[in-house]
């Protein structure tokens, strides 16, 4: 199976159970939870279900397209469910078989995992899902978002496209795998690793990166006060992705850093605030139109 | 032979019905360190509910995997036991007026207790006849208080971090999915969570087809879940896996590695144990085998195995869920991610190699200690300052070279902070020093000192075994509590988010253990002044706080461990106020007291002792000078004459650190002190005969002064003696 086809049959499989088949977010961010489709979606008591691929930056893990699993650029697939459905556990094994991995013929393991992004002031538990010892998915309840008590409790799965692809196509080296039919991963990406980790961890402008984090904070608050929740979520997902940079550059000491994940959460939980209340305000249009998710069922 | 016999018949039968209450919490996959107490508390829980609602029940088991709970009480008595209360009232005679007429009295009391005068009782009591009212409860059927029985015992399960995943609200370690609550083969109607009970249960995620299975009772249960895939006790997997290690491990001719923690581990991640073996590329048994274990260990949960000759073979084996169809993928799969891992460690390795830990020494200007304490070089800095007064005192005869030792330790023990390695894997911080520092070609003990010095972990864990690893160990702790303590970051209540107890705590334990004498006053002294010249500003009073910190830490070493009673740590604490702080030679006197205080005449000596004490004290009279000529008693003269003598063989005995031979020396003025008490009036008229009296038994004060403070010894009861019974 290529990597497309994979994508393509967890975008079936998941459209199917009623999801909303979102496009990736047009911004650099570290994960696919800062979509707006998840971090602002599932606050509120509307329900919601939504699944798209995320590229994610993770400056720090770029390894200048040497390591053969460890990129700073790499493909998400994430899944919201809203509320957390009782069988989710169930539907998530079934996607497994969709994709073509038979649960009785493998070692599959929910192992542990308490989530926590302090940048996001989220967390929730639930598991890193192994097959056969590898990692390849990540599972969570999330009970707070935005430093918000979440109600109902969503149910997150983030797929980690590359590892699963690799499994399938029994490859050792990521940049080997088989994007489509002639093209490899390393066609497409390897030399982004090569020049993002020469970026990230050698040529960006730290003063330059500072100055942005401070205006785009300083723009998100003044927009966040304003009641333009949406684009000064964008300034937070900006004021992330800097940190990160800075944080790859190995700009930022312990006690720097510290405060840098402070000011991203702190606007990240303007950002929260705000979309309640400007949801709220709308009367929470999705609530009384559940019968999107409910007639779509499984 | 369903004939049955008259003898048998003739005794009460045992109830056919089934009496045992099945239970069975369904989860989705709980973390497995939390499992053993969960089902201890289930069980805990369940005794004191039962025994609340007053149901008299058999021994309760529990048994437990990743997806469930499972409680057992057999034998459940049909119904709870009556409950009889009864409440003395008014006498008779108050009760009842002349004609026979019940009296406010006795209305009132059977009113209070809802009952008509009417049903009271009049009983006869050793003070004559009073009513009573008594009232009479039966016991409600068991099956009937079962469901809310069930409720509070699920909502009385707490466990380290829960979460709430429905409308419930409820919160639990991961979502509950199903509930079943069987009694006397029939479900027991409840709810909890939004999940109704039942008599249903699922077996393994995979081995099984996902449909409910129907329980009646325990049996039942267990061999439905066996046939679904699931082996539910967990002493059952736990040998299980054991007999499989051990067979792969024989079958390499291997040895395995002990783990307890991994194989708790892998008893509560799996339902159906299967242990499979695997290798990983030779090339990486270059790794140091700390590493390679850990690699093995923390991330995956792989066992090792080792040859004949101790070295490790390049093999894991891992505890899968199921025996899957297709073993050969698994392995490869498993095969596959060590291999990545050991890549990485592999490439850490070469380039931590690439420097010199000495050379490393420098970057630890980068990491903060803390924000007030500064980076870990200025802590680096500040433990070799103290390990350059702490050394040479513990090194006798002088020993140039193992002061160096110490001191090369100091500067390099925190070095490998800086490396990948450690990074990656921080739980080898110290270990990985020291077997960098080998390569480095260091000194043996240096190297052994950078592996052990973060030795104690724990309150039980062992200590250093090399001397400069102790010393380092020391330098480091004291340095942390000090400094903390300077900057006022100290702990309080349950709050020690440093950790500084634990880090005390070792401290005090290394010097006793290891029976290292000195005086830790001055060691304190000596790290705040070294906090000092790093120019951080510190709290004044931090010299009492840390003898005091230090103080309740080696009380509780000498209560807990040595088994000292509380008031001889008393006397050797209260000593130290204004003595040195040696917690080896304190614990040498409070040792040797409790020794003697076994003795019949130490008790009087007690006694003695303590009159001479509140007599000086209440005339407020410090001054020992005693004139001979001013002597008139003999009593006094031959207690003075004592005195003298004794005062230079307490004086030799102390310096030899000989405590028997002082308390055996001071026993001896048992004698001049009571005919001294007995013949001898001290508050006279003459004031200089008074003066000089209250001289001589200041004199008695400072002597015994010198080896604690024996005002606080509470006096042991006289053997023979009762006390009010």
């Amino acid at each position: 199976m290529t990597l497309q086809d994979l994508l393509f049959s967890l975008q079936k499989f998941w459209a199917a159970r009623g999801c909303v088949i979102h496009q990736p977010y047009d911004l650099e961010v570290g994960a696919g939870t800062f979509h707006p489709a998840t971090f602002l979606r599932v606050l509120g008591p509307e329900p919601w279900r939504s699944a798209y691929v995320q590229p994610c930056r993770r400056p720090t893990d770029g390894r200048y397209g040497d390591n053969p699993n460890r990129l700073q650029h790499y493909y998400q697939y994430q899944v919201i469910l809203k509320p957390a459905p009782a069988d989710v556990q169930d539907l998530y094994v079934e996607s497994l078989r969709t994709v073509g991995i038979n649960p009785k013929q493998h070692d599959i393991r929910f192992v542990q995992d308490d989530w926590e992004s302090p940048t996001l002031g989220a967390w929730g538990l639930g598991w890193e899902v192994r097959l056969d010892g590898m990692e390849i998915t990540q599972f969570t309840y999330f009970q707070e978002v935005g430093g918000i008590e979440l109600n109902p409790v969503s149910a997150e799965i983030t797929y980690g496209t590359e590892r699963i692809a690799m499994y399938l196509q029994g490859m050792e080296n990521v940049y080997d795998l088989v994007w489509a039919e002639g093209v490899t991963y390393g066609d497409l990406h390897h030399e982004d690793e090569v020049q993002f980790s020469k970026y990230n961890f050698e040529r960006a402008d730290v003063a330059a990166l500072r100055s942005s984090f401070a205006a785009y904070e300083a723009e998100g608050k003044a927009l966040a006060a304003e009641g333009l929740v949406l684009p000064a979520y964008d300034c937070c997902m900006k004021t992330s992705h800097l940190f990160n940079v800075l944080d790859a550059r190995g700009a930022l000491s312990v006690a720097e850093r510290t405060g840098f994940i402070a000011r991203v959460r702190a606007l990240a939980r303007l950002c929260a605030e705000g979309y309640i209340q400007t949801r709220e305000a709308q009367g929470f249009p999705l609530l009384h139109r559940s019968r999107a998710v409910k007639s779509v069922g499984v | 032979m369903s004939r049955r016999t008259p003898s048998r018949r003739a005794t009460p039968r045992a109830n056919p019905r089934s009496q045992e209450l099945l239970f069975e919490i369904g989860t989705e996959e709980l973390p497995s360190q939390f499992i053993p107490s969960a089902l201890s508390d289930v069980r805990d829980r369940a005794l004191h509910l039962l025994k609340d609602a007053r149901i008299s029940h058999g021994e309760p088991k529990t048994l437990g995997t990743p997806r469930r709970l499972t409680l057992v009480v057999p034998d459940l008595a049909d119904f709870q036991e009556p409950l009889a209360t009864e409440a003395m009232g008014p006498s008779k005679a108050v009760a009842f007026d002349a004609q026979g007429q019940p009296t406010r009295a006795a209305t009132g009391f059977a009113a209070s207790h809802g009952l008509a005068v009417a049903a009271l009782e009049v009983r006869t009591t050793p003070k004559g006849e009073y009513l009573f009212a008594v009232k009479r409860e039966a016991g409600r059927k068991t099956s009937a208080l079962l469901p809310d029985l069930l409720q509070n015992l699920l909502g009385q399960l707490s466990f380290p971090k829960a979460m709430r995943w429905n409308a419930s609200g409820v919160r639990f370690a991961r979502p509950i999915r199903w509930l079943v609550a069987v009694h006397e083969r029939k479900p027991i109607r409840f709810s909890y969570a939004g999940i109704t009970g039942n008599d249903r249960t699922y077996g393994h995620r995979f081995l099984s087809s996902n449909k409910a299975l129907r329980v009646t009772d325990f049996k039942i249960y267990v061999k439905s879940l066996l046939s679904a895939g699931v082996v539910a006790d967990p002493e059952q997997r736990r040998s299980m896996i054991v007999g499989q290690l051990e067979r792969l491990a024989k079958k390499r001719r291997a040895r395995l590695v002990r783990d307890e923690a991994l194989l708790e581990q892998a008893v509560y991640t799996v339902e159906m144990p299967y242990a499979l073996a695997g290798e990983f590329d030779r090339r990486y048994l270059v790794l140091p085998k700390e590493v390679l274990m850990t690699a093995m260990k923390e991330h995956q949960g792989y066992f090792s195995l080792l040859a004949e000759d101790g070295a490790l073979l390049p093999v894991f084996i891992t505890v899968t869920n199921m025996a899957a169809a297709q073993e050969s993928s698994i392995r490869a799969g498993n095969e596959r991610v060590l291999a990545a891992r050991l890549a990485d460690a592999k490439f850490f390795f070469d380039e931590d190699r690439k420097r010199a830990l000495v050379d490393r020494v420098e970057q630890l200007k980068g990491i903060v200690f803390h924000q007030k304490l500064g980076t870990v070089y200025d802590k680096v800095q500040r433990m070799i300052k103290i390990t350059a007064v702490l050394a040479p005192s513990l090194i006798i005869p002088h020993d140039h070279d193992r002061v160096l030792k110490c001191s090369r330790a100091s500067l390099l023990c925190k070095a490998d902070l800086t490396t990948g390695m450690v990074r990656e894997f921080p739980d080898l911080q110290g270990v990985l020093g020291g077997i960098y520092a080998r390569y480095d070609d260091e000194d043996e003990e240096v190297s052994d000192a950078i592996s052990e010095h973060y030795l104690p972990k724990s309150a039980e864990d062992s200590l250093p075994i090399s001397f400069a690893g102790r010393i380092v160990s020391i330098a480091d702790r004291l340095d942390t509590v000090t400094s903390f303590f300077a900057v006022r970051l100290v702990p309080s209540g349950s709050q020690d988010p440093y950790a500084l107890r634990r880090h005390a705590y070792a401290v005090i334990r290394i010097l006793l253990e290891a029976g290292l004498s000195l005086d830790l006053r001055q060691l304190i002294e000596v790290a705040l002044q070294v906090v000092k010249e790093q120019g951080i500003p510190t709290d004044e009073d931090a010299d009492q706080k840390l003898y005091y910190f230090f103080v309740e830490r080696l009380r509780y070493y000498l209560s807990v461990v040595c088994q000292i009673p509380e008031d001889l740590i008393d006397a050797v604490l209260s000593f130290s106020q204004d003595n040195p702080f040696n917690p080896v030679d304190l614990r040498h006197r409070a040792e040797a007291l409790q020794i003697f205080k076994e003795r019949a005449e130490f008790v009087s000596l007690l006694i003695g002792y303590k009159r001479a004490v509140n007599i000086t004290k209440k005339e407020k009279y410090y001054d020992d000078n005693v004139m001979e000529g001013l002597l008139k008693e003999d009593a006094e003269r031959k207690l003075y004459y004592s005195l003298q003598e004794t005062e230079n063989r307490v004086s030799s005995s102390l310096q030899e650190r000989k405590y028997h031979e002082v308390l055996e020396t001071l026993v001896s003025l048992k004698e001049p002190i009571d005919n001294f008490f007995d013949a001898v009036m001290v508050m006279v008229e003459d004031e200089a005969i008074r003066k000089n009296r209250l001289a001589l038994l200041t004199k008695v004060r400072k002597l015994f002064r010198r080896y604690c403070d024996f005002s606080v010894i509470s006096e042991p009861i006289p053997p023979g003696k009762l006390v009010g019974v």
